[in-house]
């Protein structure tokens, strides 16, 4: 017989207890890869280490014992650049390769991290406190599929995404309480599709360097991910790099806003992910003890501000898992984004309320329906604005899923087919333009209307009555009761449009809110039948429509064939939106995950000067075929197509549908892109207005769409109704059914 | 054992009004098992704690007193003496919760128990076990001869045509199965059971006891058992009187593990002493 060798005293107590005690992980091998790096880490660049000398740095601490781990360099504007210029290099070879090529260095990445995961998970969870099991069991193995789904996706991107080309340098800024999984979503489809990368990470980010490391060990591609540590007074330098064509931001509310309105006017594309609060909606039919199995989970899952509490000191950075109940929406603390560990209990009497009360907040990020009745869950689950919803489940994640948000959550995407296009562009679009209008005065933008003065003698034929506006189904004549006129192409008067006010965009926007349930509510073939019924009128208004362009200047022949061109993309587009949304197959899930795609709402589009008919039209079709009641502000110069078009509009389809507003275009656009209640503009005018747009695009993060005062080959298929169109005009809501009885 | 449960008048109302989302159900029984680890004093603790839950059971067509006698020292003795003084646990009195056989050899495992000078009941199963396909005159003289011969527990097989035509009875204690199925005791169906008790206890005040039976084998599943009873129900369900586990190999592999835990070496099989 062996004899004992051990006492364990304390086993007595335990016994009676039966407490679970401490089940620590060994954090040795994260201590000693920072004595690699003799506990001073730098920067990341070009396959090496970048340690550069005065700089500023800052402690990266144990948050449970206090202990410091290593110090980690603090970033200054060269090391941007220097990063950025790695990111530069490496994009001409990176982004003409074969995917099939993309697709091999992704695969040997995610085998790189899963030989080196538990130091991986041992240094996250070390620095970030997270329990070890939350980032082994969900993140590690999440990111090996993250890298695995995009692979394929490289691989299959000739065919599958031809006429779209990587947008490249993208910048990633992520916020000082982010996991290294979130920082993931984004890089795996960026470089997927041919883009480089550049991270800016907050100090005291172990984690990211690590990986960043692994790739570049990889050898090949050096420079394809870059990580900088600093702080975010660095994003706009990042983003004011030459080369960068896009930021993706993830944080907080304000600091999204913040850089949107910097980085206005910068020719850069922007999207931000912001804030992090998830919903519940806990119906009678529910299973209760699943539903608070959700909640807890929802708690510990991606949110690395949460730690685990439990017998924690009281002088220690944890906050207890706390259940608030009774705070009514009006109470301030209730209108602040809820930060996890907090959870705010909110009782509803009916269905219909609970959606009053989810909806009514500006955040739409994600949330779960509990109940054990389809008809009901379902209801819930289409109508909740939100990006993500779960059905009888939380925080479920795949990567071929999108995941992203509306309303003020940020409308950017990751994961899926949308988080692709978000580092896709039509092929061949020009790169982006450097930096312009730094003096634009936001306060006086198109804040005044020039006054319109009689002009001399009208010649012409006799004058006709003035155009109104047209709002909620009729011609009306404007808030200002004044008219401007328009002039053709030999200086002749052509008539008069109503000089539309802000107090007439506030119409036409609550008109086109009133159209929305409505039209929403149609179906996809009643909405296409009634895009065909507006084209045959315009087919019978064709000579029309030719002689009011050809006074314009336009030759017969292509008025006649702009009128055509018209016609055909109108019922193109109703055609397109037949098919819509469609069901995605999940790995790890039983049950279907439906892709939506859903209407953005009320759409305000400031047409351009050129092709006054073919854009006009060209944008409205898409607009409305996808379910969106739209504002309409036609070409400055020429005008009056649309508004003839707007005579068929009026007999044919629901009121308010369509609302078209002439007058100074800048003040127009100043009105609709301030409009807290409009969910997106396409503006297609200067590159002041274009500034101006992006930059009251922050009072509500609608999405913008800008054309920098560039033209717009509207007449070539690709760019008048290519697929571009159509991903802008919806937008897209993941709702998962996990199945089981 | 615990007050007996008096009972309610059946109420069906509470049966349909009960929602189980069994995909989350599924996901639970998932993390149970990965999600909270117990080591070192605290395995060993939980592991000897784990012992006095057992129900150590012998349900084979050829058992006779000998294997029967092995038995119950088994579960008056059930860990090694030597380890037990190594833990500081010997005066505990630590033996299993009771020992289970066929009602004919009850006799056999009272008489053993006397022997070894051991108060542990002893619990038969009874009722055409585990088909449960007899007329309900033999089964209650089963019952009654059984508790003759000296058992104080029976394991009652329910009569599962009664079940399936929703004629409901009643119990002090609900197990997963015979253990004698191809699918026994499984987390999620555990799950789902441990709600409704606990949701018997918030309507009536009455504590109906839990126990799993059937496939449970290794110190590492017993752990993960203890683990959900604690958290679905807490710490008052941890005792003898409301939660068993159904096991006969089980104890073997704790005796292994706490072996290990004491010597840091893995024991040969002649090193523990037979059941």
């Amino acid at each position: 017989m062996a004899a004992a060798t051990r006492t364990a005293p304390r086993a007595r107590e335990i016994f009676t207890t039966l407490e679970y005690g401490p089940a620590p992980e060994s954090h040795a091998c994260a201590l000693a890869w920072l004595d690699t790096q003799d506990r001073h880490l730098g920067h990341y660049v070009n396959g090496k280490w970048l340690k550069p000398e005065r700089r500023n740095s800052v402690p990266c601490q144990d948050p449970i014992t206090g202990e410091n781990l290593a110090i980690c360099l603090q970033a200054q504007a060269e090391d941007v650049a220097a990063a950025v210029e790695a990111a530069r290099t490496a994009l001409e070879n990176w982004s003409t390769l074969p995917g099939a090529r993309r697709a091999q260095h992704l695969t040997r990445l995610a085998k790189m991290i899963q030989k080196h995961q538990r130091l991986l998970w041992t240094l996250e969870s070390l620095v970030t406190g997270r329990a070890v099991r939350e980032v082994r069991d969900r993140d590690v193995p999440l990111a090996q599929q993250l890298l695995q789904y995009h692979a394929v996706q490289a691989h299959t991107q000739e065919e599958a995404l031809a006429g779209w080309e990587p947008m490249g340098v993208i910048g990633l800024i992520v916020p000082p309480t982010f996991s290294f999984l979130e920082m993931m979503w984004r890089i795996c489809p960026a470089l997927a599709v041919g883009c480089t990368v550049v991270v800016l990470v907050p100090p005291a980010s172990p984690a990211p360097l690590l990986l960043a490391q692994l790739a570049g060990e990889l050898g090949s591609f050096p420079g394809i991910l870059n990580m900088i540590s600093g702080p975010t007074s660095l994003g706009p330098v990042l983003a004011s790099q030459p080369g960068v064509q896009k930021v993706a931001f993830c944080g907080a509310v304000e600091e999204g806003r913040t850089l949107r309105r910097t980085l206005a006017g910068q020719g850069l594309e922007l999207s931000l992910a912001l804030g992090a609060e998830s919903l519940l909606l806990l119906t009678e039919a529910a299973d209760v003890d699943s539903a608070v199995e959700g909640v807890v989970d929802a708690t510990w899952s991606d949110r690395s501000q949460v730690f685990q509490a439990g017998d924690v000191p009281s002088d220690s950075p944890f906050y207890p898992p706390t259940l608030i109940s009774d705070l009514p929406p009006a109470s301030p603390c209730a209108q602040t984004e809820v930060p996890w560990p907090l959870v705010v209990a909110s009782p509803f009497r009916t269905a219909k309320e609970a959606l009053a009360v989810a909806n009514g907040t500006p955040r739409g990020g994600s949330a779960s329906v509990w109940s054990e009745r389809l008809g009901q869950a379902l209801e819930l689950g289409y109508r909740l604005r939100m990006g993500i919803v779960w059905i009888n489940a939380h925080g479920l994640r795949d990567p071929a899923v999108p995941t992203g948000g509306c309303k003020e959550s940020g409308s950017s995407w990751h994961g899926g087919p949308d988080g692709l296009y978000e580092y896709l562009r039509p092929s061949g679009t020009p790169a982006r333009q450097p930096s312009l209008s730094e003096n634009l005065n936001y306060d006086t933008f198109g804040l005044a209307v020039p006054s319109t003065l009689p002009a001399g003698p009208e010649t012409g034929p006799s004058s006709a009555p003035p155009y109104g506006l047209f709002v909620g189904g009729r011609f009306q004549a404007p808030g200002a009761r004044s008219s401007r006129p328009i002039q053709d192409s030999h200086g002749n008067l052509h008539g008069y449009v109503a000089e539309g006010g802000a107090k007439d965009i506030r119409g036409a926007v609550e008109a086109a809110h009133q159209a929305a349930p409505g039209w929403v509510g149609q179906s996809p073939g009643a909405r296409a039948a009634l895009l065909g019924a507006l084209a045959a009128a315009l087919e019978r208004r064709e000579s029309a429509l030719a002689a009011r362009l050809e006074r314009h200047g336009v030759e017969l022949k292509v008025a006649k064939a702009e009128v055509e061109l018209s016609v055909r993309r109108l019922r193109a587009w109703g055609a397109r939106a037949q098919a819509q949304g469609h069901t995605l197959q999940v790995a790890e899930l039983r049950g279907p995950v439906l892709r939506l795609r859903e209407p953005l709402g009320v759409l305000a589009i400031v047409c351009p000067d050129e092709w006054p008919l073919l854009a006009f039209v060209s944008l409205l079709a898409p607009a409305l075929a996808h379910g969106n009641t739209v504002v309409l502000v036609p070409s400055g110069t020429c005008p009056i197509p649309a508004l003839e078009v707007c005579q068929d509009v009026a007999t044919l389809l629901p009121a308010g549908l369509v609302n078209v507003v002439t007058g100074d275009r800048d003040h127009l656009t100043r009105c609709l892109a301030l409009h807290q209640d409009v969910q997106a503009l396409w503006y297609f005018g200067s590159v002041q207005g274009s500034q101006f747009v992006e930059w009251a695009s922050a009072g509500n993060l609608k999405p913008v769409w800008v054309n920098r005062g560039l033209p717009r080959a509207w007449d070539q298929d690709a760019e008048g109704a290519g697929p571009e169109l159509g991903l802008r005009a919806a937008q897209t809501k993941a709702l998962w059914l996990p199945m089981g009885d | 054992m615990a007050a007996h449960n008096l009972g309610t008048e059946l109420d069906l109302s509470w049966i349909s009004k009960v929602q189980v989302n069994h995909p989350a159900v599924l996901r639970r029984a998932q993390q149970v098992q990965a999600r909270r680890t117990v080591k070192k004093e605290w395995q060993a603790a939980w592991l000897l704690k784990a012992v006095t839950f057992i129900d150590f059971t012998t349900l084979s067509g050829d058992d006779t007193s000998s294997n029967v006698q092995r038995l119950c020292y088994k579960a008056k003795y059930p860990i090694r003496e030597d380890l037990l003084k190594a833990l500081n646990m010997h005066d505990k009195d630590i033996t299993t919760a009771a020992v289970c056989v066929y009602p004919a050899r009850v006799c056999d495992a009272v008489r053993a128990l006397k022997a070894a000078g051991c108060n542990i009941p002893v619990a038969s199963v009874a009722t055409g076990f585990p088909a449960g396909q007899t007329h309900l005159k033999t089964r209650l003289e089963e019952i009654r001869l059984a508790v003759e011969d000296g058992a104080t527990e029976i394991d009652v097989v329910i009569n599962r045509s009664l079940v399936l035509t929703g004629q409901w009875e009643g119990s002090d204690f609900i197990k997963t199965s015979t253990g004698k199925e191809t699918v026994n005791a499984t987390f999620p169906v555990a799950i789902v059971m441990l709600r409704a008790i606990r949701d018997f206890f918030w309507k009536t005040g009455n504590k109906i006891g839990f126990k799993p039976a059937g496939g449970i084998r290794s110190a590492k599943d017993a752990l993960a058992w203890l683990s959900l009873i604690k958290e679905e129900l807490g710490d008052e369900w941890l005792k003898p009187e409301l939660f068993r586990i159904g096991a006969s190999t089980l104890l073997s592999d704790i005796e292994r593990q706490i072996y290990h835990h004491v010597t840091g070496r893995y024991a040969a099989y002649h090193d523990l002493p037979m059941s």
